[in-house]
């Protein structure tokens, strides 16, 4: 997986100073975490199907092997493939090989954020292959040669008029020579340029939201029915999926189902929830001849050994990002990563490596809005506090923060010395401060400064002043 | 297929999970989950299933017909094809053939084409949690049927209507037949947001869903 989590900052600037990316995102913050509150308020059960939902992946990360085992039974059992990936370079050569043997020349896929993790269609283009993403916003996107945004709405940071120039650009060729700027419209075009590619494709890819180990099945959800022909019309179906994505049985995933259904979309259930099952059945008229799941490891089971654990407890529903102060203000591209807002950065470093990851675990202000919005209760806040302390440790952080963090670290964990400084500091920048109530500028705070005043302190420090209130208590 | 990619994650699964040996009360355990799989929280519904089921599916924004007995689904597609001023040229699936559909229409009783006016199919089960309903693949249920169409028409045996998910699954297990090759659960008309993040019906699927319930 590419990222680029170095230059963050930089880009974060950018994004702030970008109005129509501002507006883009700025329409998160209202629709979709105002649906998903309504649509938990109005389950009372939620939070038991919350606790529920940890438990169930906790137990199942326990014994991982013996689910995956199961899984892979099931599939076989029932006329399937499944193939192991220790990384992303496995992954894609199993699916090559797969798509050679099958003499493939055009690919279509339903949506698949571990596609992206591995770079899969970059490396099928190699090989010669037409591919082609069939999910609406995956496609505005990828004739875009973009990344996607956002793991739910890839298209969150593009408006209409945007996609109206794109396929005015790229829809001739299809008989569509008009410009049209009606997202109806619009959508027709994709629909009917996406029917002929349904039939005409060797190979259908698709991600997996649950494996089932109980019955070896894959389940992915959608709204727009495109996954769902992907993986009905291709004579290949190939499913590219984490190891952490198999469930025990059917009622584990209908929990998760409705876990995900509301943290993702604030929503009940999606129009189409589809279970595929291996390869065509005796007397079928219809399905894929061939059926291959690819399991991919690619840093996960690195995962699973340390205090990094529950982060596998992720359904990839992107509540998390729709909650972060930070996501909201600089949109999925300036993470610069597969994986964006806070689920992005905690995993980035995991599948890359710290140094690739870059200021990543720092884009957070450490609020904890992300952690109680979990559908699976992931402690994200925790997990990024320890990916700093570990990029210390392991001397990525270099520089004035490496230095300054040396010295607030060597002075907070000596509290008299603490105290005494911190009450001096206060007091200095109190008198200094405290004709004009604040300061325009003041050196080494320059970040804070640039964009608004820093507030003068007034005479006092935190602890002295909670010391105080807990007396008079 | 390598087999060194799979015993060589197996085994980083195992090292990761520190290596224990797991007892065979601990297998049996693991074995017994999945052979009477736990069911978890469930949302709470009235009594009224049917009537949940009913207003569930309108939300979604399926239109709704009854029928005393299968014998008037034949009248219900034609007047159907009428209102809409359908070609009689439509896809059945199979596992109604047997309904005495008239002479004079097309009827292509197999997986849908490319351009697919109208099919009908039957489903196996309908929720009523979130009005939605569920159709198995096989020889005489084509999955393409689902998604082809302009106008999907299902059928749905209101005895076939149960509260949740889960209880579909228990039916399903103890039926004779293996676990299907697929399994489509449909809550409504295909739709996108993807644009704009206007909601656009329809996406690549059917433009409309008419449910007929058949009381008998």
């Amino acid at each position: 997986m590419q990222a680029e989590g170095k230059n963050f900052s930089s880009r974060a600037s950018k994004a702030l100073a970008d109005a129509g990316l501002q507006q883009q995102v700025s329409k998160l913050k209202t629709g979709f975490v105002a649906a998903r509150a309504r649509a938990v308020a109005a389950l009372p059960e939620y939070e038991a199907m919350r606790e529920a939902g940890a438990a169930i992946k906790d137990h199942t990360l326990e014994n991982l092997d013996f689910y995956l085992e199961r899984f892979e039974r099931e599939v076989v059992k029932r006329g399937g493939h499944v193939h192991w990936a220790a990384d992303a370079d496995d992954a894609c050569r199993i699916v090559r090989e797969i798509c050679a043997r099958a003499g493939a020349r055009s690919v279509t896929k339903g949506k698949s954020m571990v596609s992206e993790e591995i770079g899969l269609n970059a490396a099928l283009e190699a090989d010669g292959l037409e591919v082609v993403e069939t999910d609406a916003g995956e496609y505005i996107v990828q004739l875009a040669k973009e990344a996607p945004s956002h793991i739910v709405m890839p298209t969150v940071h593009k408006t209409t008029e945007d996609i109206a120039d794109l396929f005015f650009e790229h829809h001739g060729r299809h008989g569509f020579s008009e410009r049209v700027t009606d997202a109806a419209a619009l959508i027709a075009q994709v629909r009917s340029v996406m029917r002929e590619k349904y039939f005409s494709a060797d190979v259908g890819i698709t991600g997996a939201n649950f494996l089932v180990a109980e019955t070896g099945s894959n389940i992915i959800v959608t709204n727009e029915g495109n996954g769902d022909l992907t993986c009905t019309l291709a004579r290949v179906h190939i499913v590219t999926a984490g190891i952490e994505k198999v469930v025990p049985t059917l009622n584990d995933a209908a929990l998760f189902l409705r876990l995900l259904a509301r943290s993702a979309l604030g929503i009940e259930t999606t129009s189409y929830t589809t279970l595929s099952t291996g390869p065509r059945r005796r007397g079928d008229v219809d399905g894929p001849e061939e059926y291959h799941v690819v399991l991919v490891d690619n840093g996960r089971t690195k995962m699973l050994s340390g205090a990094f654990r529950p982060m596998l407890r992720c359904i990839r529903c992107g509540a998390c990002m729709n909650h972060c102060p930070v996501y909201l203000a600089v949109g999925g591209h300036a993470y610069a990563s597969v994986y964006p807002g806070p689920m992005g950065a905690v995993l980035t470093p995991m599948i890359t490596s710290h140094e690739a990851a870059g200021e990543l675990p720092h884009a957070c202000t450490l609020n904890g809005r992300c952690q109680q919005v979990c559908p699976v209760k992931i402690p994200l806040p925790d997990l990024l506090r320890r990916l700093r302390h570990d990029q210390w440790e392991a001397g990525f952080i270099k520089g004035k923060s490496r230095w300054g963090l040396g010295i607030w670290s060597w002075l907070a964990t000596r509290p008299s010395l603490y105290r005494l400084v911190t009450r001096f500091g206060a007091g200095v920048l109190g008198v200094l401060g405290r004709s004009r109530g604040g300061f325009r500028r003041l050196p080494l705070a320059g970040g804070w400064t640039a964009g608004r005043n820093l507030p003068a302190p007034q005479g006092t420090t935190f602890h002295a002043a909670w010391a105080k209130g807990k007396k008079r208590l | 297929m390598t087999a060194g990619g799979r015993d060589d994650i197996l085994a980083r699964i195992r090292a990761a999970l520190g290596n224990r040996h797991r007892s065979e009360a601990a297998l049996s355990d693991l074995e017994q989950r999945i052979s009477a799989p736990p069911t978890g929280p469930l949302p709470r519904l009235t009594d009224d299933a049917l009537g949940q089921f009913i207003s569930k599916a309108e939300a979604n924004l399926f239109t709704l017909e009854r029928i005393a007995s299968l014998q008037m689904l034949v009248p219900a597609v034609r007047s159907l094809l009428s209102e809409t001023s359908c070609q009689p040229d439509i896809s059945v699936a199979p596992a109604l053939e047997h309904l005495g559909w008239p002479s004079e229409w097309a009827i292509n009783f197999g997986a849908a084409r490319k351009t697919e006016p109208l099919s009908v199919t039957m489903a196996v089960a309908g929720l009523a949690e979130t009005g939605s309903v569920i159709l198995r693949s096989g020889p005489s249920s084509p999955t393409t049927l689902n998604f082809l169409p302009d106008l999907h028409v299902v059928v749905l045996r209101t005895h076939d209507i149960v509260p949740h998910v889960e209880d579909a699954w228990a039916r399903f297990r103890s039926s004779e037949e293996d676990w299907p090759r697929t399994v489509n659960i449909i809550a409504g008309p295909s739709r996108t947001a993807d644009v704009g993040g206007v909601i656009v019906r329809p996406a690549h699927g059917p433009k409309s869903v008419h449910l007929v319930l058949c009381e008998s």
